[in-house]
């Protein structure tokens, strides 16, 4: 297997956007190619989770192509649901590491607020097993499920959750291309409105439009993709045996160890899919990164802040820097990149291999990718 | 009286899921017909304050894995005083199921079924349906 390598990386601002997803999908991709020194790369991954229901847009590898005069690029489509991002660098990187292609362009987008936000619930939803669904189950209700039966089995506290999102708020206040700028209190999470009991509105994350993209090659850069491992589990929550853990993060963490040749006390920091903050917690113990029932004391202890020993979401994870579906799992990518080669410049961390997890579905599908610096 | 639940079995590793599936979830084989007691143990249940369309606000929602092993979600129409672990009974109201808290006689109903299915586990069972019944229904 050939060794891959990120020439260069490209995204949107996240938030509230007015412009086509076409428009923001090239601005990610040409500031990515732009930073690669390419102009025309071998071949194209796109990555959206649903633009014939969000935008009304299908067929939409070319779409994207056309759009952004890369008409004559070998181009496909990737979806894994809320992962397809991740999923899209996997089939970039599987191409180069075969040999099969020199420099591959992967870009993801969504655009959705422009729809009014129970419609993005139940279009977001219909990745979650339909019988479940019969009975009103969304993302947040299923999520909240799963948070109670951590606080009963596990005995993780809301008061920790709520740490998840008041230190990925201060992350994303230094993150000039994050949804949310503001910084938000203990308080103010533990008492916005309920969502999904126990999980309140700043429990969550927001919709968010956006793009980011990166350029997978050949060539030695400044980072290396050391490993990428994806792990699945049954559509429906019923059918597993564990509320409390997430054995898609499991298998995908230890495929990308595996590959990398190291294990979790290697990552220097981690950009993790907190798209409910409980969903940060479980994540650091499914990967490894800390041992099993600390998550929560480490998380109030300050250890995962910018400035602790294992910083979590420096972007300010999906929670701050939003979470445009199929941009998210590229969007933590370009972030561990910005940081190993010392472009994140009002949040600049020490290091050299940084972890990026994304979860697809109610963890479904999941990507885990390190990247080292050379 | 406790309802019984439609579920599948897979030949090949016993995995038992409600309801019923065609094919088993971790093996490409074909399920088998099979029925659950609908009584078990609450996973864990949330309330929904922002329910998708077509359902009223708040929501009642619960995970209850059923006595042989399958787990099935439910509605229910309050969650007040319940807790993880506790046992619920389900029922179906036209065609949609829902959970109850057990009464002090489903519960000795349920514990003299289970007694004569396994005689060695009655002093358990003697004590934990006890301690439940002394409790009474607002610990479920």
């Amino acid at each position: 297997m050939n060794d891959v390598w990120i020439a260069g990386v490209g995204m949107t601002r996240i938030g509230r956007r007015s412009e086509l997803l076409q428009d923001l999908m090239a601005e990610a991709a040409l500031t990515a190619l732009g930073a690669a020194g390419l102009e025309q790369p071998d071949a194209m991954v796109v990555a959206t989770m649903n633009p014939e229901e969000f935008v009304g847009d299908g067929n939409f590898a070319s779409s994207v192509a056309s759009y952004l005069g890369l008409s004559e690029v070998p181009t496909l489509r990737v979806e894994t649901a809320t992962s397809s991002g991740a999923a899209a660098v996997y089939a970039g990187f599987v191409q180069i590491a075969a040999g099969h292609r020199r420099s591959v362009l992967v870009v993801g987008g969504e655009k959705m607020t422009h729809l009014p936000t129970p419609k993005v619930s139940e279009l977001i939803g219909r990745s979650i097993d339909a019988y479940e669904r019969s009975y009103g189950a969304t993302m947040p209700a299923l999520a909240g499920l799963i948070t109670r039966a951590l606080i009963a089995r596990q005995g993780m506290t809301l008061r920790e959750m709520a740490q998840v999102a008041v230190k990925n708020h201060a992350h994303g206040a230094r993150n000039p291309y994050a949804h949310f700028r503001d910084p938000v209190t203990l308080d103010e999470v533990l008492n916005s409105r309920m969502v999904a009991d126990p999980l309140r509105l700043l429990h969550c994350c927001p919709i968010s439009d956006g793009a980011a993209a990166l350029v997978l090659t050949a060539e030695r850069t400044g980072v290396r993709v050391a490993g990428i491992g994806h792990g699945t589990d049954t559509l429906a929550v019923r059918h597993r045996h564990d509320l409390v853990s997430f054995r898609a993060t499991q298998a995908a963490a230890q495929a990308a160890f595996a590959m990398a040749g190291f294990g979790p006390e290697r990552v220097d920091f981690a950009e993790l899919h907190d798209a409910f903050a409980s969903f940060e917690l479980i994540a650091l113990e499914d990967i490894g990164l800390v041992p099993p029932g600390k998550a929560g004391h480490i998380t109030l202890d300050g250890e995962t802040a910018l400035d602790g020993r294992l910083p979590i979401n420096p972007s300010g994870g999906l929670k701050a820097r939003g979470h445009p579906l199929a941009a998210t799992g590229i969007a933590q990518i370009v972030e561990c990149v910005w940081q190993l080669s010392g472009q994140a410049e009002g949040r600049q961390l020490g290091g050299r291999v940084a972890l990026a997890h994304s979860i697809g579905g109610l963890a479904t599908n999941n990507w885990v990718t390190l990247l080292e610096s050379a | 009286m406790i309802e019984t639940i439609a579920a599948s079995r897979c030949p090949r590793c016993d995995e038992i899921v409600a309801p019923p599936a065609t094919y088993c979830p971790r093996h490409p084989v074909r399920m088998v017909p099979a029925r659950l007691p609908g009584v078990g143990e609450v996973v864990s249940f949330t309330t929904l304050h922002s329910p998708p369309e077509g359902f009223k606000s708040p929501l009642n929602l619960a995970l209850v894995e059923l006595e042989g092993g399958a787990r099935f979600f439910c509605h229910g129409s309050q969650t007040r005083g319940l807790k993880v672990g506790a046992t619920v009974a389900i029922e179906a109201i036209d065609d949609v199921y829902y959970f109850s808290h057990l009464g002090a006689l489903d519960r000795a109903r349920l514990f003299w079924r289970r007694a004569g299915r396994a005689g060695d586990r009655v002093n358990a069972m003697t004590r934990s349906v006890v301690k439940r019944m002394w409790k009474g229904t607002s610990s479920g």
